[in-house]
């Protein structure tokens, strides 16, 4: 049975449903299996402003990595877009610019509503990228939410993150100055068959190009036009050389503990969520210091929710 | 009721280049609260059951309006059976003459909308195919 089957399709669709919606007390309760192996699986993710172009330009750089990847495991997508605040409800609609290569068999494309998360990314995040990684994918392309300046939470999430820009983005430029501009591995500026893109890539250089040195990695600041294929080619050496760097000066054990540290910041941010809203008498007629003891103490009773067995796992190890 | 945490796929298959409909219940399912997904226009059943499949949706609907509904829905039918998927629902609207609606449920549709019913009863019997 071949990874991308149909019945495999099947299963690793349902896993994905399953894990998007589990409670925090359900995420963590349930078995972790295999540790991921950061190099194995390669994340690259997609941020920049709404309407950037970033569905479009995974789509065509997709046709690449997989021309590379087939023989590997092959290439996964995962589009995430808002949730609507009024209605719950979204329009998932990342997929439709991903036409030219939803054809592709060893493609998987599966688009993500933001839920409760507010940072770009959406709920057990973590869960869902280890998830797709055991189906054996060679690299997961994550597209966040359109974002502003402060959604830094999938920095990570990946391995390689590209900032996608658009021409004349000069106020927005300066306004992410010291926020998520100064994070990314690879800048784009999209649309290049618009004019000002030349200005707008100087500006980018002068901002991210500062640090050179020994094992520095310099971000390259790619222009992209819709009708370049050469301009793809560019984007999808630089992220090659970037995973390849990557793997070279850093510390895998470093890796890790940045993805747990935000995993388990993201758990307990969601669990004060659901406490809060359960529970709405923790903020009834006391001061904000007692709310907050509280709530504090709901949150402690957590223990309860979970099994003995995740505690204690059998071989002994904490 | 509400449509919150269904997951729905609007599909356009056949050779209609009108999406106007299918847009329209594209948006008011998810003001209903569901995560929606549309295809785009001219997909084949097999894409549209690959994309139901990846995408894990409760329900799939076909928007119609080129007249061989019968035929497609058949075969986004044994597509979704191939993919061990025959329990994702199927419902279908656009122009779809009273006279096919029997031989479309007997089919397997759950539904038959056309586009003269108002919105709100396509969203309350949609709502009761899924809950
Ligand atoms: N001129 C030009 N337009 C482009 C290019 N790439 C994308 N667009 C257009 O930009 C619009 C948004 O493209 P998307 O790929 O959906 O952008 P996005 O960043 O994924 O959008 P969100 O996911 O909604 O934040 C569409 O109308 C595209 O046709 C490009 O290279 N040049
Ligand atoms: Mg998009």
């Amino acid at each position: 049975m071949t990874r991308l089957d149909p019945i495999a399709r099947r299963a690793l669709g349902r896993t994905l449903s399953r894990l998007a919606t589990a409670s925090v007390a359900e995420s963590v309760s349930q078995d972790p299996g295999p540790a991921p192996m950061p190099f194995e699986t390669a994340r690259i993710g997609f941020t920049g402003a709404p309407g950037a172009g970033k569905s479009t330009l995974i789509s065509r750089l997709a046709k690449r990595r997989l021309a590379v990847c087939r023989e590997r495991g092959g290439v996964a997508v995962i589009g995430i877009d808002p949730t609507s605040p009024l209605s719950g409800g979204s329009i998932l609609g990342d997929r439709i610019r991903m036409d030219n290569v939803a054809n592709e068999s060893d493609l998987y494309i599966r688009s993500l509503s933001s839920r409760a998360s507010h940072d770009g990314l959406t709920d057990n995040i973590a869960d869902l990228l280890n998830a797709v990684e055991s189906y054996g994918f060679r690299e997961i392309l994550l597209e966040t939410v359109g974002v502003g300046q402060a959604e830094h939470a999938v920095r990570h999430a990946v391995d390689t993150l590209v900032m996608v820009l658009q021409p004349n983005a000069g106020d927005a430029i300066q306004a992410m100055k010291s926020g998520i501009l100064e994070l990314a591995d690879i800048y784009v500026i999209n649309k290049a068959d618009l004019t000002g893109a030349a200005r707008t890539a100087a500006e980018v250089r002068g901002i991210v190009q500062h640090h050179r040195g020994e094992g520095k990695w310099l971000p390259p600041v790619i222009k992209v036009a819709r009708d370049r294929p050469e301009d793809i080619t560019a984007l999808d050496n630089a992220v090659s050389d970037h995973l390849d760097w990557s793997s070279r000066w850093r510390d895998s054990a470093e890796i890790l503990r940045l993805r747990r540290r935000y995993h388990v910041q993201s758990l307990i941010a969601r669990r004060v969520l659901e406490v809060l809203s359960d529970r709405p008498e923790l903020l009834e007629e006391v001061s904000v210091r007692d709310s907050y003891l509280r709530t504090v103490q709901a949150l402690t009773k957590d223990r309860h929710l979970l099994s003995e067995t995740r505690e204690n796992p059998p071989d002994g190890k904490k | 009721m509400s449509l919150k945490g269904k997951r729905i796929l609007i599909a356009k298959p056949g050779l209609d280049g009108h999406d106007v409909g299918a847009k329209v219940i594209a948006l008011a399912l998810r003001d209903a609260g569901a995560d929606v997904i549309y295809t785009g226009l001219r997909k084949s059943s097999e894409y549209i059951a690959k994309v139901a499949v990846d995408e894990d949706v409760d329900v799939v609907g076909l928007s119609m309006l080129s007249g061989s509904h019968m035929e497609l829905v058949n075969e986004t039918m044994r597509c979704l059976e191939a993919y061990d998927a025959g329990d994702i629902k199927v419902f279908v609207g656009g122009t779809i003459p009273e006279k096919d609606r029997e031989a479309l449920l007997k089919a397997g549709v759950c539904g038959v909308y056309t586009s003269e019913m108002p919105l709100e009863e396509v969203l309350s019997a949609i709502e009761r195919q899924l809950s």
